[in-house]
């Protein structure tokens, strides 16, 4: 083994996880959110943590925004999916409190899928 | 130029074909790396691309002991000669062998320029399999599947190319210690082609 040997196993080393991390984890963080609230639509940067206060239909929604990821934490509605919809980050993820007539969906340059049904 | 070992001289139409002793190095050799490439080619692949390319073996070998341009001689005539008794010459699986091959000599060029002590077997083998990994990747996303998911497949065959190319650098240490012990009397053709 020369040294020239060690420093070919090295880059290979370390090449493998640095492969690893930049193929096997495409969904890129989206960095905003469209927020639509009847039929005007607003952005919200994901960058900085805050607690937005939106006026519906029925009520008030609060979303929560942290870390670059945004969730409902509390909606007017019966059925609360809304907030079971959790923590969206990714860029094409989405949740909607329909009754309130509200919105979120995190914006990016790839969405991760075209529609979702539920 | 007057000897033809195994006379290859044709009198009667009166072309005579000279073989030097490197063209029966490079024969023999390259014979060797296609018997390996073909016995090579039958054994299941769990994924398209992942093989643990032995023939390469020989490669590296003939590149240690002859130099660089043994060693092109050698992989390419295994590639094509290997590739026309499989039947697989100009097929895709043809081109990604091609490419890769090409890819390691290409790396291998680059390591006899090495200065000092330059790289050992384990060396060699480790980036010329992540050459010819690369190489054929590179070409399978140029010509056949041009779409960015290929990419995923990426780290995993990388993985394979470094634990293969480690394992063929260990086989090649110990076949280079084996021919030297036997060649001790013989006098070895000096690698003239490293300089």
């Amino acid at each position: 083994m020369t040294r020239a040997d060690y420093f070919a196993i090295l880059f290979a080393v370390l090449l493998l996880p640095y492969l690893y991390a930049t193929q096997w984890t495409g969904d890129k963080a989206g960095t905003t959110a469209s927020i639509m609230n009847g039929d005007e639509t607003t952005h919200a940067s994901l960058t900085e943590n805050r607690t937005l206060q939106i006026n519906g239909v029925v009520g008030t929604s609060t979303l929560k925004i942290e870390d670059g990821k945004i969730r409902f934490t509390a909606s007017p509605c019966l059925g609360k999916q809304c907030i079971h919809s959790g923590w969206l980050a990714h860029a094409g993820e989405f949740a909607a409190c329909l009754p309130n007539r509200i919105s979120v969906a995190v914006l990016g340059e790839e969405p991760r899928f075209d529609s979702i049904n539920f | 130029m007057n000897n033809n070992p195994d006379g290859t001289a044709d009198t009667k139409t009166g072309i005579t074909i000279t073989t030097t002793p490197e063209d029966h190095l490079i024969a023999w050799l390259a014979a060797l790396a296609i018997a390996i490439h073909i016995i090579e080619s039958v054994l299941p692949s769990p994924l398209p691309g992942v093989k643990p390319g032995l023939s390469n073996v020989i490669t590296i070998v003939v590149f240690v002991l002859y130099g660089w341009r043994t060693a092109v001689w050698v992989s390419m005539l295994r590639v094509l000669v290997g590739s026309i008794l499989i039947g697989t010459f100009l097929s895709p699986t043809f081109m990604l062998s091609f490419s890769g091959a090409v890819a390691s000599l290409i790396v291998l060029w680059l390591a006899s320029r090495l200065p000092g002590d330059g790289l050992g077997p384990i060396g060699l083998c480790l980036l010329a399999a992540m050459a010819h990994m690369f190489g054929q990747f590179y070409i399978a996303y140029l010509l056949f599947i041009p779409h960015e998911g290929l990419f995923k497949l990426l780290p995993l065959l990388m993985t394979a190319a470094v634990v293969f190319g480690i394992i063929s650098g260990i086989i090649v240490r110990s076949m280079l210690r084996h021919l030297e012990k036997d060649a001790n009397d013989i006098t070895a053709p000096n690698r003239n082609e490293q300089e």
